[in-house]
């Protein structure tokens, strides 16, 4: 007689569950998902981790919502092979998600800074954290650059003040400037007490980085959230 | 860490009737504490837990895993191990053992507890410490900083601080029964206390607890500390260090990479500028201290010139002793997405260029010692037949001349007599307390 131990099915620490309040498609690819907040506090500039109950896989998502709202959003981007966000796409409100955070250091609620001069720098959905800082602090000043490669990417670009931002698309030449933001940069003329910010991919922030510092930016001033 | 967790199991499998042993083949339980930081690891892993069940054919044997697992890696070890449980609930070991192949499932429950609700229970366990005068003691568990090379934050769940008490508690009984060497460990230790959110006191407080029962308990000791998180270090921590004589003039702080945009890929959350800074510190305040740092070459994307930056830093910081490794993607983590695009013999090369730059300075450093007389913890027989080993403040090596191993866990003055690249070798002054 032989015995085996009785392994249950592999199932996931649990985490708290947030229901999906709403889905807001915005290109073909990105999309805004909003659950209901519960409470979660969160600064500005940080990620939380989305996970499906029941699953292993899970990815993490800079907060797109302000502080004060009543609900939680994140801005996501459809990576047609990739084994979360095919899924996440299929999410329709009412379903549960598991959230877990917040965490992360990329924070910037204005005060904890020596000046009030903001650069923002995104590429893609790397204004995530960007979209929550003016949702939180509408009456700051900034200014922020996004780089993507069509115009229909320019993420709800109207809860931006107008004046402030800045589309620069590489693939049509409906933006506010035909290039990557990097060359935009190059155009710009900044002070040297600036408080820079990028969000995105690690190629735009090593060349930004490169440029800033050029400028004169003292390494101190550089604030980066690398999107993976 | 997982030296520390390793005798809290030996405890509690002690107490459950069990022996430890050295000997792989004359055991009946066997088990493995993974470590999540290096894939290296986990493949070692799998090599061994294939040539375990082989055995099992011809012998009784219960094999069980622990420590960094990540979920993926969980899946194929439930399939392969017969307990995999959580560090968290070690304690419940020996009751799985005793249901294992009975009629309960062994696991009822996996995957990763990311608050680390438990970890409480797991500390109050009493380590079987393997030394009488080393000893480490867990201070705070997981991590919150998300570098990408590396699953911990996905192993070991969020960054949780054990009460101060319990530690302060240990470090005194641990003195009071004649250790002479304590570290406190975590994966970020000098962020402890800041996930109690003002509910505790902060990492120098602690280590300022810790100098003050030094200075009450009228004993010698050092207590040295690993790893910190240069985002995290302050110069209070260092300030501290140098008000207490049994907190170790030893710092073991993490660079790395000395470039700035490896360590953006990396996620490191600081910058060669805040790195310099505290280095700085560090040799204004601390000018006695050695200083030991780890690097990982041939990281995703490092360019040659990235590279040459890092070695740079070598001649920079001249470092006492860099535990460099090649970068091996680790499931799980981050930069697990990405190519592993610098070619193996290319991260040898440089593996072997910061070698020879850390033996470079060690040799002018070390030789700077000759003449001088230095206080060591005697660790036991050296491979040099008829002397014995040693290790400073600074955790140098020293060896010495000695037929008697009762010295072990002494400490002792050598007067240093010569000097190689990575060790020192003297003759013995005095010893403090003989057996």
């Amino acid at each position: 007689m032989y015995f085996c131990p009785l392994i249950q099915q592999t199932k996931t620490e649990d985490l708290k569950k947030y229901t999906i309040t709403a889905v807001r498609h915005l290109t073909e690819s990105t999309f805004v998902l909003q659950l209901e907040r519960n409470g979660l506090p969160f600064q500005t500039g940080q990620f939380v981790i989305l996970r499906r109950p029941g699953t292993i896989d899970q990815r993490e998502y800079t907060v797109y919502s302000g502080e004060q709202e009543d609900v939680l959003e994140v801005l996501v981007r459809e990576v047609s092979d990739g084994k979360v966000t095919p899924e996440l796409k299929k999410l329709q409100p009412g379903e549960e998600m598991e959230v877990d955070g917040p965490f992360g250091f990329f924070r910037f609620q204005p005060t904890m800074f020596p000046t009030q001069k903001f650069l923002f720098v995104a590429t893609g959905t790397g204004i995530s954290p960007f979209h929550s800082f003016v949702k939180t602090y509408p009456e700051h000043d900034y200014r922020l650059i996004h780089g993507v490669r069509y115009s229909e990417e320019a993420y709800e670009h109207n809860h931006f003040e107008k004046d402030k931002i800045t589309l620069c698309t590489t693939g049509d030449k409906n933006g506010d400037f035909n290039g990557r933001v990097t060359d935009y940069l190059f155009t710009l003329k900044l002070d040297t007490d600036t408080q820079c910010f990028l969000c995105g991919n690690s190629e735009m922030i090593h060349e930004a980085f490169d440029i800033l510092t050029g400028k004169g930016i003292p390494v101190q001033n550089i604030y980066t959230e690398v999107y993976f | 860490m997982n030296l520390s967790d390793s005798e809290r199991v030996i405890s509690v499998l002690d107490e459950a009737g069990y022996t430890y042993t050295d000997n792989e083949e004359e055991a009946g339980l066997i088990g493995i504490l993974a470590c999540s930081v290096r894939q290296k690891a986990i493949d070692k892993v799998y090599s061994r837990i294939h040539k375990w069940n082989k055995w099992k054919n011809h012998k009784n044997l219960i094999t069980f895993i622990s420590g960094c697992i990540l979920p993926n890696d969980h899946e194929k070890f439930l399939k392969l191990f017969d307990i995999t449980f959580q560090m968290k609930d070690m304690p419940k070991l020996p009751e799985m053992i005793s249901r294992y192949g009975i009629t309960t499932p062994v696991h009822l429950k996996t995957g990763i507890d990311p608050h680390n609700e438990n970890i409480e229970e797991f500390w109050s366990v009493k380590p079987s410490y393997q030394s009488d005068f080393e000893a480490y003691i867990p201070i705070q568990n997981g991590c919150d900083k998300f570098c990408s090379f590396c699953a911990v934050p996905f192993t070991r769940g969020r960054e949780v601080s054990r009460p101060s008490k319990d530690i302060l508690a240990e470090v005194a009984l641990l003195v009071s029964q004649g250790y002479k060497s304590i570290t406190l460990l975590g994966q970020n230790v000098n962020s402890y206390g800041l996930d109690k959110k003002g509910e505790e006191i902060t990492f120098s407080e602690l280590l300022r607890e810790v100098g003050e029962l030094g200075n009450r308990m009228k004993k010698e000791f050092w207590v040295y500390f690993t790893s910190p998180h240069p985002r995290d270090m302050t110069d209070e921590v260092i300030e501290v260090i140098a008000q207490y004589p049994v907190l170790a003039k030893q710092i073991h702080l993490p660079m790395q990479s000395g470039d700035d945009k490896v360590l953006i890929r990396m996620n490191r959350k600081h910058n060669m500028e805040k790195y310099r800074q505290i280095v700085h510190s560090i040799r204004r305040i601390l000018p006695e201290a050695t200083l030991f740092t780890d690097i990982i070459v041939g990281f995703t994307g490092e360019t040659e010139e990235q590279f040459e930056n890092t070695r740079k830093t070598m001649e920079e910081f001249r470092f006492n002793m860099a535990y460099t490794a090649m970068y091996s993607p680790r499931p799980g983590a981050t930069s697990h997405r990405w190519d592993d695009d610098v070619p193996l013999e290319e991260k040898k090369r440089r593996l072997h260029e910061l070698t020879e730059e850390l033996r470079k300075h060690n040799r002018i450093y070390n030789h700077n010692l000759l003449g001088k007389t230095m206080r060591v913890l005697v660790r036991g027989e050296d491979r040099k037949i008829g002397f014995l080993s040693a290790l400073t403040e600074g955790k140098l090596i020293v060896r010495f001349p000695h037929e008697n191993e009762n010295l072990t866990g002494q400490f002792a003055d050598v007067k240093i007599t010569s000097a190689s690249d990575f060790s020192l070798e003297g003759e013995l002054v005095k010893v403090e307390e003989l057996v």
